[in-house]
């Protein structure tokens, strides 16, 4: 009698795998109950396909409905979820999807995909209460440099090498451009969510090295090193009060004194 | 644990996402909301929402994702999420299915069948007390929709479950489709199951639509599939009416999953659930009158 492992692992390859050695004989129901588990089957890919559909609606729109959703069947069967939360099931999609077969006429693929993944994520975040300027005024300049900064939960930055926000404003306006001049560039783009809103802001490149920088955990000082490394003109002390104006920083933290 | 001395009067249905920001608007009349934790434990906004309708509503968490039949374990991670949840909306049941979904680190998406026998018992009596423990309250376990059985089972359903419950103390969800469509597909009474299930253990009943298709195993025939897609089948109400005599009023939930309508024909069906009840009730109270 085969144990309770067995049973789930031969159960497991013919959903997954559609590998009905192990299972045949060991299930009952209608005169041939290896054609039952269709019903599974079908169940684990139409709703896990369903689910990559709903969360790349845009890539959908992008490279079309029959493209989108082989490659998904195809990701379905050999990247299965890990965890029962399937909204945070896909974040590898993107890479699949671009790296597929016919995906070499669409460049921009994989980038536009990872930045729908993230719009999703962020759509869904909650604000939190921003830090006022005047709570800034007590720290010392010494101790500035080395504070960290905690943004809004809804914040992302993506360095893309095409224009795709462009391309993402096509999609979410319903535009359809008679033409659309789309050429590889950089594009440093920071994008904003929050309780089902979201916008996509450009930045320049110190000026987003410098928040990016600071969303990763890097102490000021740090970021505007970095920042100034691309451009020797930035100023750290303008780029901190626009990211406290904005609203983007719910706490400052410092190694010393903690959470302030 | 906790124990329930709250319950929801009237149906409820169960509050899926495209209908949260409706109901957080328009705040109508329905005994209870369920959700499925799965749902919200990524997307706080929805969760933010789901806090402010647990200060008007009877919540209900019914897990699809804690798998107590898998034989890797129960995902702690994600119980420990899910203890997070309930301590925030403080919901009046937590429940989960008689079924398995992960394998090997896996998540398959689905409700999988389990054999009836000791293994698989000694194996759930230790997962469903984990749950509880974790939780600190009951858990309520429901009966599945069954496409297929196993050669080795050694004991029914009802058995299996009894023994469960026995065991772990644990209660009972009644999903009166789940029964009409494992009696159909597997060639049992769907009333003998209703009867043959331990009464007291049931805290409450779920009702959804089936979708019949060909059964490829048995060509010519009918299969029921679960789909929790459209309306609840004239059937099922009869065998929810029959399962009301049996064990008394339950709480009582709609589900609907896919092809979502909209939230005021949920609304419909749970008004018809209570229908049912208060007919089946107020015949029950004039047999006992002319008796």
């Amino acid at each position: 009698m085969p144990t309770l492992a067995e049973t789930q692992k031969f159960f497991r390859n013919a959903v997954v795998g559609d590998d009905m050695a192990g299972i045949r004989s060991l299930i009952v129901g209608g005169r041939d109950a290896s054609k039952r588990l269709e019903v599974h089957r079908r169940n684990y890919e139409t709703s896990l396909v369903t689910a990559l559909l709903g969360k790349f609606p845009a890539t959908v729109w992008l490279a079309g409905t029959p493209f989108v959703t082989e490659a998904a069947r195809h990701f379905v069967c050999e990247h299965p979820p890990h965890a029962p939360c399937i909204a945070e099931y896909g974040e590898r999609f993107p890479g699949f999807l671009s790296a597929g077969p016919g995906a070499e006429r669409v460049p921009y693929l994989r980038e536009f995909a990872e930045l729908e993944w993230h719009v999703g994520h962020i759509a869904v975040a909650i604000d939190q209460p921003p830090v006022s300027l005047q709570e800034f005024s007590a720290i010392s300049d010494e101790a500035l440099l080395n504070t960290v900064l905690v943004l809004q939960p809804g914040l992302r930055y993506l360095h893309m090498s095409w224009p795709i926000d462009e391309l993402m404003k096509l999609y979410l306006t319903e535009t359809a451009a008679d033409s659309f001049e789309f050429s590889p560039a950089d594009a440093w783009i920071q994008t904003r969510g929050a309780r089902g809103e979201f916008h996509m802001d450009r930045l320049d490149a110190p000026e987003f090295i410098f928040r990016k920088s600071v969303s990763e955990g890097q102490a000021i000082a740090g970021a505007a090193e970095r920042a100034l490394d691309a451009d020797p003109a930035f100023d750290p002390g303008r780029a901190l009060v626009r990211v406290v104006a904005e609203g983007l920083v719910t706490a400052i933290m410092s190694g010393s004194e903690g959470d302030k | 644990m906790t124990s329930i001395s709250r319950l929801p009067s009237g149906a409820g249905v169960g509050l899926r996402l495209p209908h949260i920001a409706e109901v957080v608007a328009t705040r109508p009349s329905v005994g209870w909301l369920e959700i499925h934790p799965e749902n919200f434990l990524a997307n706080p906004h929805a969760t933010e929402l789901l806090t402010e309708l647990s200060q008007h509503y009877f919540i209900s968490v019914h897990t699809v994702g804690i798998s107590i039949g898998s034989v890797g374990g129960i995902d702690r991670l994600h119980l420990k999420r899910v203890r997070a949840l309930v301590d925030r909306i403080n919901p009046v049941f937590v429940s989960g299915h008689l079924a398995w979904s992960t394998y090997g680190g896996e998540y398959l998406n689905d409700l999988l069948p389990l054999p009836y026998n000791l293994e698989a018992l000694r194996l759930i009596e230790a997962h469903v007390r984990e749950v509880q423990e974790t939780l600190g309250r009951p858990y309520l376990i429901e009966n599945p929709s069954s496409y297929m059985g196993f050669r080795t089972s050694m004991m029914s359903e009802a058995e299996f479950l009894s023994e469960l419950i026995g065991r772990t103390g644990c209660q009972l969800l009644c999903d009166v489709s789940n029964a009409y469509i494992s009696a159909q597909n597997m060639g049992y009474d769907a009333y003998e199951y209703i009867d043959s299930l331990p009464a007291d253990a049931i805290a409450e009943a779920h009702l959804g639509g089936f979708t019949a298709e060909e059964d490829e195993a048995s060509p010519g025939a009918e299969l029921l599939i679960d789909t929790h897609a459209a309306a609840i089948a004239e059937p099922v109400w009869n065998l929810y009416a029959h399962a009301i005599r049996r064990f008394g009023a339950r709480p009582t939930l709609i589900e609907w999953d896919n092809d979502i309508p909209l939230f005021a024909a949920l609304l419909a069906e749970a008004a018809h659930a209570d229908e049912v009840v208060a007919g089946t009730m107020a015949l029950e109270a004039r047999c006992a009158d002319a008796c």
